[in-house]
């Protein structure tokens, strides 16, 4: 074959580097805060920080983030079991049946909503929930949370419900089958897979905010019951904020090694997330 | 049971724009039907109207009449829903529910609507449908396997199958095999002469040789004037209109003159 | 597959092969007629050729549906090709065995010469059996049998020829020299319909060879086909 001619073969290679460069400096930062904290975090890490609490004074070394772990996990599954079926709802009705006025509002202010700083939806929990009811709670931190994750669910719950094919909706309309059934019968669950990998994106999102918890959870020094949500509560990313400004390298150590978990928390989650995606599973109706 | 169709000065539009006007014409009861024209001639819209399924796009409406048998289907005290399982639809690119089985896509719309069966019961009507769709000996060892492991022409079958499993009385078809090889094509053709002794079948297809095969009767319908919406220009019998037309127009399509 | 269109070409086949029929029993008919001189037989085959002429318009239309709907390729096609000519020969055929009844309602009144009639005989004998050879070979798409036609139509071609040396030597009464020269037309009919039975014969060959050709050509006596 005629060979490409030689200046296109340069511009090509040029090309091709320039692109790699810039894929090795995007990647760059990623692979040194990874690297970073799990070199700085991972002697911490043992079955005795997972399960235990902090230790009682900061200057005491060992000890773990068990009340951080546990009231992290109680928060975002509230908080999922709240904007969850709110936000599949709202996105059922943008991409379902809302045309007009109203569902382009809604849309807006959804959008609007993602970009909401997070520390504005804990001052709004705040006093809403947390000045009314007189003190911090994990229900205002659960709830501040869920607030934060609607719009991401509502919108990329949106988004997987239009790629769902129109075809097959009015394959299940032909049958005779009303609208609201075969919303509920087939689209979601042909589109279930993209919710649940929405869902995870949103939660890995929640887990790792602490703005929002900072005056609705507060914080908590002692591990809180499982159904227990009256009481302030802890959380990860609170306990590293706070031990990460801590004079005392004992606090320093476990905030390392709680950012590891936290980020290992996250990275798990949208892994799961994606691996869900890719599956195709068979049901019944 | 099989009832004939009547449209009386059927209209269709989408917003501003009229895709037909005025289409009055009978299709007889178990024969097949086919509606022949040039693209953009508003066949498929026609089509849809007959089971309420224009409506569904936004900004649709309609105008005139189409009666099932003695009954009006636009009446006001209609439901669109108890329409279309009446009247059955198969689609042109077939389209089974992905995340289902075989045995459910066959059942769907026996499920969907809540109608209880005991296990034996349903279990037979799934296998005479498959076997009415000329697909049971295919798939009956593998009715749990997944529907969109099936060919092409399989799962046309398997979308006629879902269709005629609700017993409806008339079966329309938007150019069902347009999507498939020729094998395929001309087993969906065989098969709607054996589903003609029990359905009221109407058809748009873009082939006219298809329709000259299968159709008992044919419509033809055309733009008669650029921008104009799509009109009746002939209705009789497929003999008549592939081998002496009444219209000058028929025959300029038909002969592949125009359009 | 293609059921339905399988199912056309058999009936119309069937069709045909029904009208070879008729064509035989009329046939049969008017050489009765001929013999025993029977007026009224020659009546009910002229009557009877209706039921062939509606026949041949009933195939007519459906080889016109046929190609207008299934559009036929290949073999199919020149089967339903092949079905067309077939059915006007036959038409024919039929429409010779009523001027032969014709014929025989003229000449009622006169006197026969037997050994003339068993003349006429013998080359009706030959136009029906080459009718039948026509019609069963191409039922069985026989080549073989179909190509016997042409030694056939020899015969019969001979026998014409010794009906009409027999005419000749009728004498000179009038009446006498009336009947022979009908019974030459007689004769010629009957020669006639051994010919379109030849023309069934090259439909056959078409269907199974695919070519356009005649088994013999009249400007080229002595070239047969090999093929």
């Amino acid at each position: 074959m005629s060979g490409v001619s030689g200046r296109r073969r340069v511009a090509d290679r040029v090309a091709s580097v320039w692109m790699l460069g810039s894929v090795l400096c995007a990647l760059v930062p990623l692979a040194f805060i990874l690297g970073y904290v799990a070199y700085k975090g991972a002697g911490l890490i043992s079955w005795t920080f997972l399960s235990q609490s902090e230790p009682f004074s900061f200057t005491e070394r060992g000890g773990g983030f068990w009340n951080g772990i546990k009231g992290t996990l109680k928060l975002i599954t509230v908080a999922t079991l709240v904007s969850a079926p709110v936000g599949i709802l709202a996105a059922v009705y943008l991409s379902e049946y809302g045309r007009g006025r109203f569902a382009t509002a809604v849309r807006f202010v959804t959008d609007v909503m993602t970009g909401v700083p997070s520390i504005f939806v804990g001052v709004f929990i705040y006093s809403l929930i947390v000045l009314e009811t007189g003190h911090f709670s994990a229900w205002s931190g659960a709830l501040a949370l869920a607030v934060l994750m609607l719009p991401i669910v509502t919108r990329g719950a949106e988004e997987v419900l239009k790629l769902v094919p129109r075809e097959l909706r009015e394959a299940s309309l032909a049958l005779g089958v009303p609208h609201w059934r075969t919303v509920f019968r087939i689209v979601l669950p042909t589109a279930a897979s993209g919710l649940v990998t929405a869902l995870m994106l949103a939660v890995a999102r929640a887990a790792g905010e602490t703005a929002p918890l900072l005056f609705t959870s507060f914080g908590n020094r002692f591990v809180t019951g499982w159904t227990d949500f009256n009481q302030p509560d802890s959380a990860l990313p609170l306990l590293i904020f706070r031990d990460a400004r801590s004079a005392y390298s004992t606090a320093q150590e476990r905030a390392w090694a709680g950012a590891l978990v936290l980020i290992a928390l996250v990275l798990v989650l949208t892994i799961a997330a994606r691996f869900i995606a890719t599956r195709r599973s068979v049901r019944t109706v | 049971m099989a009832v004939d169709v009547r449209l009386d000065e059927l209209s269709a539009w989408f917003g501003n724009h009229q895709a037909f006007a005025d289409i009055t014409f009978t299709v007889p009861e178990r024969h097949v039907t086919a509606i022949i024209g040039p693209s953009g001639c508003g066949k498929s819209t026609l089509l849809r109207c007959i089971n309420r399924m224009h409506e569904v796009v936004p900004r649709a409406r309609h105008g005139g009449s189409v009666y099932l048998g003695r009954e009006e289907i636009y009446g006001a005290h209609v439901d669109p829903v108890s329409v279309r399982r009446r009247v059955g639809m198969v689609f042109q690119r077939p389209n089974p529910f992905p995340t289902m089985s075989i045995y459910d896509n066959v059942a769907a719309g026996i499920k969907l609507n809540g109608v209880r069966h005991r296990k034996g019961e349903l279990d037979g009507l799934v296998e005479s449908s498959l076997q009415s769709a000329g697909l049971w000996n295919e798939v009956r060892n593998r009715l749990k396997k997944a529907a969109g492991d099936l060919s092409g022409g399989q799962q046309q079958r398997l979308c006629i199958a879902g269709a005629i499993a609700v017993e409806p009385q008339v079966l329309l078809m938007d150019a069902p095999a347009s999507a498939l090889d020729p094998q395929s094509t001309l087993r969906i053709e065989d098969l709607m002469a054996e589903l003609k002794q029990q359905y009221t079948i109407v058809i748009v297809t873009h082939n006219m040789q298809q329709a000259a095969r299968v159709a008992d009767w044919t419509a033809f319908m055309t733009v008669l004037e650029e921008g104009e919406p799509g009109r009746l220009v002939e209705f009789d019998r497929t003999e008549t209109i592939f081998t002496n037309p009444g219209n000058e127009r028929t025959q300029a399509y038909v002969t592949g003159r125009f359009g | 597959m293609r059921l339905s269109f399988q199912q056309e070409l058999d009936e119309l086949e069937a069709s045909v092969q029904d009208e070879g029929e008729l064509v035989l029993r009329s046939l049969r008919g008017a050489i009765k007629a001929l013999q025993a001189q029977d007026v009224e037989l020659a009546d009910e085959v002229i009557a009877f050729d209706d039921e062939i002429d509606r026949r041949f318009v009933g195939i007519e239309e459906g080889i016109q549906t046929l190609l207008a709907r299934q559009t036929p390729v290949a073999v199919d096609l020149r089967l339903v090709l092949a079905m067309l000519h077939v059915n006007l020969h036959l038409e024919r055929a039929g429409d010779y065995c009523v001027t032969i009844a014709k014929l025989v309602k003229l000449t009622q009144a006169l006197e026969g010469d037997p050994t003339l009639i068993e003349g006429l005989e013998e080359v009706g004998g030959r136009a029906e059996e080459m009718l039948q050879v026509a019609l069963a070979s191409f039922a069985a798409r026989d080549l073989d049998e179909a190509k016997r036609l042409v030694e056939l139509d020899e015969h019969i071609d001979a026998a014409n020829r010794r009906v009409v040396y027999d005419v000749l030597g009728i004498g000179g009464e009038p009446d006498r020299r009336e009947w022979g020269l009908r019974m030459i037309l007689v004769s010629r009919c009957l020669e006639r319909i051994g010919d379109h039975a030849v023309d069934v014969g090259e439909q056959t060959a078409y269907i199974v060879t695919g070519e356009f050709r005649e088994f013999t050509d009249a400007s080229h006596p002595d070239a047969k086909l090999s093929s």
